[in-house]
């Protein structure tokens, strides 16, 4: 490289450090006007672009946790209802339970005494066919063996007073028999 | 010239360009003067395209220029100068642009010149870095304390201040903006020779039979290099621009 410069140096060229005047004056411009207008009109809006679009990152990151508090405080809350309704179903099964219970216990409970009244009517209604029946009969029995005396002695009783030694006798025979 | 058969071109037709308008004239227009042009015109199509796009989610020209644009304002303002620094980053989101395209026409084909080879471009930019620095200094601190505390390091016994304040004056405002041009003038022309250099063996080689066995050798260097100057250019970029916000940052506290 040595060389390259010396011959070069030697051969009688211009100077390799020293730059021509017309060089250094369209850098200095070239440069002067990026600056300008990279400052005034190129560099602010890709900046603001930058600055934006991270804005509007942190916005979204920002939101997003907004929303998974949120999402989670919601799903809390559904938990709790969730827990809540699951109380007040048990509760609603003990109370119907318990209703039932009480209601089985009543119905048991009327059942049974309708049972008892209907029971007592009707051995009410048994005595009272049985005593008219056992009054029939005392009836029909006095009229058939005092026809079957008056036709086996054939001979005319007082009808009143056999009546009256009929419904003794079949007194004494219903106190026996109880 | 003619060595050891291979046919170097002479330096100047490989840096001093002919002007191709305004001829004669101070705003005489050669290759480097258009390369600076169009450095400039690129990154403000570039700018105005992504600004343009303007999607949620970055593509192509958008994703190129914003990843930039934050790796400026990421590792260079808010690593170097602080919350502070905020208002210099257009100026020095330009300025890697700038410095970057500038370099990067090095090993764009049929071009294959860096801007930045030519001290009209780095001593400029350097000098103008040097002015703002002392500016923003004067500005923030004003004349006297800026000076002050430029010049003068603080705890340092009187005696030895007879020896750093001279330093001090050539380590701030001499050195800087000399050590800033000529770091990327001098990386830059380097890589610029080195590429020209196995180019020319490259070619020398293909052209001679004999060469042909070794001619892998000039040309993988040469592939190599260009890959490499790829990212010089980046690094040359990021380091004049990390420099000049380190400068500015110095400059707008008050404490040395």
């Amino acid at each position: 490289m040595t060389t390259v410069i010396l011959a070069a140096t030697s051969a009688g060229s211009s100077n390799p450090i020293l730059p021509a005047a017309g060089e250094i004056v369209w850098s200095v411009l070239s440069f002067a006007l990026l600056l300008l207008l990279l400052g005034k009109w190129a560099y602010p809006p890709v900046k603001k672009m930058m600055a934006d679009r991270a804005a509007k990152i942190r916005g979204d990151l920002d939101a997003a946790e907004l929303a998974r508090t949120e999402a989670q405080r919601t799903l809390e809350e559904y938990k709790e209802q969730l827990a809540q309704a699951k109380r007040d179903a048990t509760h609603i099964l003990d109370e119907a339970r318990q209703t039932a219970d009480a209601l089985r216990g009543d119905i048991l409970a009327k059942a049974e005494e309708d049972v008892a009244i209907v029971h007592a009517r009707n051995e009410e209604a048994l005595r009272i066919e049985r005593q008219r029946v056992i009054a029939e009969l005392r009836s029909e029995v006095g009229s058939l063996a005092l026809e079957l005396a008056e036709k086996i002695i054939d001979a005319e009783v007082d009808r009143a007073a056999a009546q009256t030694l009929i419904d003794s006798f079949i007194s004494e025979i219903g106190a026996t028999r109880a | 010239m003619l060595f050891a058969g291979i046919n170097f071109p002479p330096i100047s037709d490989v840096l001093n360009w002919r002007s191709i308008a305004f001829n004669g004239s101070p705003f005489a227009l050669n290759k480097v003067g258009l390369i600076t042009l169009v450095a400039a015109a690129l990154t403000l199509l570039l700018f105005f395209a992504a600004g343009r796009q303007g999607k949620l989610v970055p593509s192509g020209v958008q994703n190129f220029v914003e990843s930039i644009v934050d790796f400026i304002h990421n590792s260079i303002v808010m690593d170097v100068m602080g919350q502070e620094g905020l208002p210099w980053a257009p100026y020095l989101t330009g300025l890697f642009f700038f410095i970057f395209i500038c370099n990067i026409f090095e090993v764009i084909p049929f071009i294959q010149m860096p801007a930045t080879a030519r001290m009209s471009v780095p001593a400029p930019l350097a000098l103008m870095v040097w002015v703002t620095f002392i500016v923003v200094g004067i500005r923030a601190q004003g004349v006297r304390h800026y000076f002050k505390n430029a010049i003068i390091p603080q705890g340092v016994p009187g005696a030895l201040l007879i020896l750093l304040v001279p330093l001090e004056i050539l380590s701030n405002f001499i050195v800087r903006p000399f050590a800033l041009a000529v770091r990327l003038f001098g990386n830059m022309l380097a890589g610029h020779l080195l590429l020209l250099t196995f180019a020319v063996i490259s070619e020398a080689m293909f052209v001679k039979s004999v060469g042909l066995a070794i001619l892998p050798l000039p040309f993988a260097m040469l592939t190599a290099l260009t890959g490499y100057e790829i990212f010089v250019s980046a690094l040359q970029a990021f380091i004049f621009t990390i420099l000049s916000a380190l400068y500015i940052s110095e400059a707008m506290k008050s404490a040395h």
